[in-house]
């Protein structure tokens, strides 16, 4: 039985008139200790897809299961990593994830949970930063705690929505190897949620396409088969990653292009005629030079004699 | 020249060059003392003084001076019930200040926080919350009488320590200071990104633990605003208290010295109002901002 299962979801927003669907037909099946990327356009419904999964949305039909359970509301067993980090800014770094720890395991001893804590902030490198407030920690720095946050409550699946989206370039690849490896050490599932093609690619086990078809749908699902661990320098020249990225984008783009309808508007050209450089400018009013509307131009007919 | 340097030139500068501005006009529209002598009927000499000036009865700044003098040098002296050192009368006013403000925002925050967890409460109560929110203190104490009337703690040797006028002194301070505090509040709690709710909810922390992990942090800048505004309030609304009840303090004071046309202590008390509530405003805000979290 997979761990995840979506069947013939769909989610919309808005009341009557003025309603958009945003997600149909979505069916998805992740399987225990799978790493699937799901990439999607920006606005194309990831986040609202991953809040399937973790509970803080809900399907408007169709099914989200869990263990063929289904899905009521969030829970410690999916651990979320949001896009904006959403550490609590009044808490250091420790206090951040002991107040996961804390909730998630009420019976363990005191310093069991401190164990615990310490361990997953070693894990993410940060142990010299660990009583350091949110606000003096870097982007890059914040969203590992985010990830120790969610590791710490020891999910079953660790939902990241665009978790790298707002860290520039160098941090996100330091970001992207850092996650993998620990992965590579626990091997959580892990859904990721991305808008960047070879993230997508050297991450993913399975990558899916979420078509910006209106309402968007889920595409078919590609297998990486590019052995572990993987580095960033080699794998650039890797012909099946060339293959995977080309296939990739074109879907998106494909899918993109065919969403575009036509449709023919009648323009209407401005009645007006660009303002005059060349004249100098004088106090007459009827001299004015700047912008002119046709149709307030008269003919004027001056009688010149030769 | 250095702008570090003109700043602190203009800062220091410029405010006294507006005192001295303020001084002298004052100085200008206030009566001056004349004295001039004529012949009475009876043909003898006599000096008369009169007040002359825009405004006769305004005394100058040297005679305020002079006549504060005594208040200001001798800040904790008691001459008598109601003639005793202006920080002494500040400091009763104070008193009374903190217990109603006290209450104002035990009452104030919770009322906040049902407002702007609720939209049934919200909605319940916000016409009575809007209707009752700009009434005047003055219009408050008559009622706070009435409410209080019963209220009389006696002490040993049989002098009321607490009576009527009292409670309805700090059931007008609470109640006029309490708003500020609520809205505020209402507005913070209203205001906690989605994003900390996210996580609670994701944590699953409990109802308690979201309200004082996240609810309550996240609040904190937007109820200390309150507690701020609320401050002022208070302070204002303890001038017209102390004059409607004739308890001894700055407004009491002030109010007695009218009545005693020594008008040189109403500009006293006017100053040192306005001193002390510039004070506790920038003490609060010092405090404000120490809880600005990101």
């Amino acid at each position: 039985m997979p761990l995840i299962e979506i069947k013939q979801a769909s989610r919309g927003f808005g009341s009557n008139g003025t309603r958009t669907e945003v997600l149909k037909n979505i069916n998805l099946s992740v399987e225990e200790g799978e790493f699937i990327v799901i990439i999607g356009y920006s606005g194309s419904g990831k986040t609202t897809l991953v809040n399937l999964v973790s509970g803080l949305g809900h399907a408007d039909s169709g099914e989200v299961l869990m263990d063929g359970k289904p899905i009521t509301g969030p829970g410690p067993d999916r651990g979320l990593v949001f896009q904006n980090y959403s550490l609590l800014p009044w808490l250091n770094v420790t206090e951040n994830i002991a107040l996961a720890v804390d909730e998630v395991f009420p019976d363990w001893t005191k310093a069991q949970r401190v164990d615990h804590v310490a361990k997953h902030i070693a894990m993410v490198k940060l142990s010299h930063a660990a009583h350091k407030l949110p606000k003096e920690l870097s982007g890059g720095m914040r969203q590992r705690v985010s990830v120790a946050r969610a590791l710490a409550m020891s999910p079953r699946v660790l939902l990241l929505d665009e978790p790298l989206s707002a860290l520039d370039a160098l941090t996100r690849a330091t970001l992207q190897d850092e996650i993998s490896d620990i992965w590579l050490k626990n091997k959580t599932t892990v859904i990721w949620v991305t808008n960047d093609p070879d993230e997508a690619i050297l991450l993913a086990d399975r990558v899916i396409p979420l078509l910006p078809t209106s309402p968007a749908t889920l595409g078919e699902s590609m297998v990486v088969d590019i052995e572990r661990p993987r580095d960033r320098k080699a794998i650039n020249h890797d012909p099946r990653f060339k293959k995977l990225r080309a296939e990739l984008i074109n879907t998106l783009l494909d899918a993109k292009g065919k969403n575009k309808t036509k449709s023919s508007r009648k323009l209407v050209l401005p009645d007006i005629l660009p303002e005059d450089l060349t004249q100098v400018n004088t106090l007459q009013f009827l001299d004015r030079r700047g912008p002119k509307r046709r149709n307030e131009m008269k003919l004027e007919e001056v009688e010149v004699t030769a | 020249m250095n702008p570090m340097k003109k700043f602190k030139l203009d800062s220091i500068l410029l405010p006294f060059i507006a005192i001295l501005v303020t001084c002298l006009f004052w100085f200008v529209i206030a009566g001056k003392s004349v004295t001039t002598e004529k012949v009475d009927e009876f043909g003898d000499k006599v000096k008369v003084t009169k007040r002359e000036g825009l405004s006769a009865d305004l005394p100058t700044p040297t005679e305020t001076w002079k006549a504060s003098k005594l208040y200001i040098t001798e800040p904790f002296a008691k001459r008598g019930e109601l003639d005793q050192g202006i920080l002494r009368f500040t400091w009763m006013s104070l008193v009374l200040v903190a217990q109603g403000y006290f209450i104002a925002l035990v009452i104030g925050t919770p009322i906040g926080f049902f407002l702007g967890l609720s939209k049934k409460f919200t909605q319940a109560f916000d016409p009575i919350i809007q209707v009752l929110r700009p009434v005047s203190p003055l219009a408050w104490l008559p009622l706070g009488m009435i409410l209080f009337s019963g209220v009389k703690i006696v002490n040993g040797d049989g002098r009321t320590t607490f009576g009527a006028s009292d409670a309805a002194a700090l059931f007008t301070i609470a109640i006029c200071a309490m708003w500020p505090t609520v809205m505020n509040t209402a507005v913070g709690v209203r205001a906690v990104p989605q994003d900390y709710l996210n996580v609670a909810k994701v944590l699953k922390l409990s109802k308690s633990k979201t309200l004082w992990k996240v609810l309550v942090p996240a609040t904190l800048p937007y109820m200390f605003t309150g507690f701020r505004l609320s401050l002022g309030i208070a302070w204002l609304v303890i001038v017209a208290v102390e004059m409607l009840t004739g308890r001894p303090g700055v407004g009491g004071f002030l109010w007695q010295q009218y009545n005693a046309n020594s008008y040189a202590h109403i500009i006293l008390c006017i100053l040192t109002i306005g001193v002390v509530g510039y004070v506790l405003d920038r003490l609060m805000s010092l405090v404000e901002s120490r809880f600005k979290t990101a």
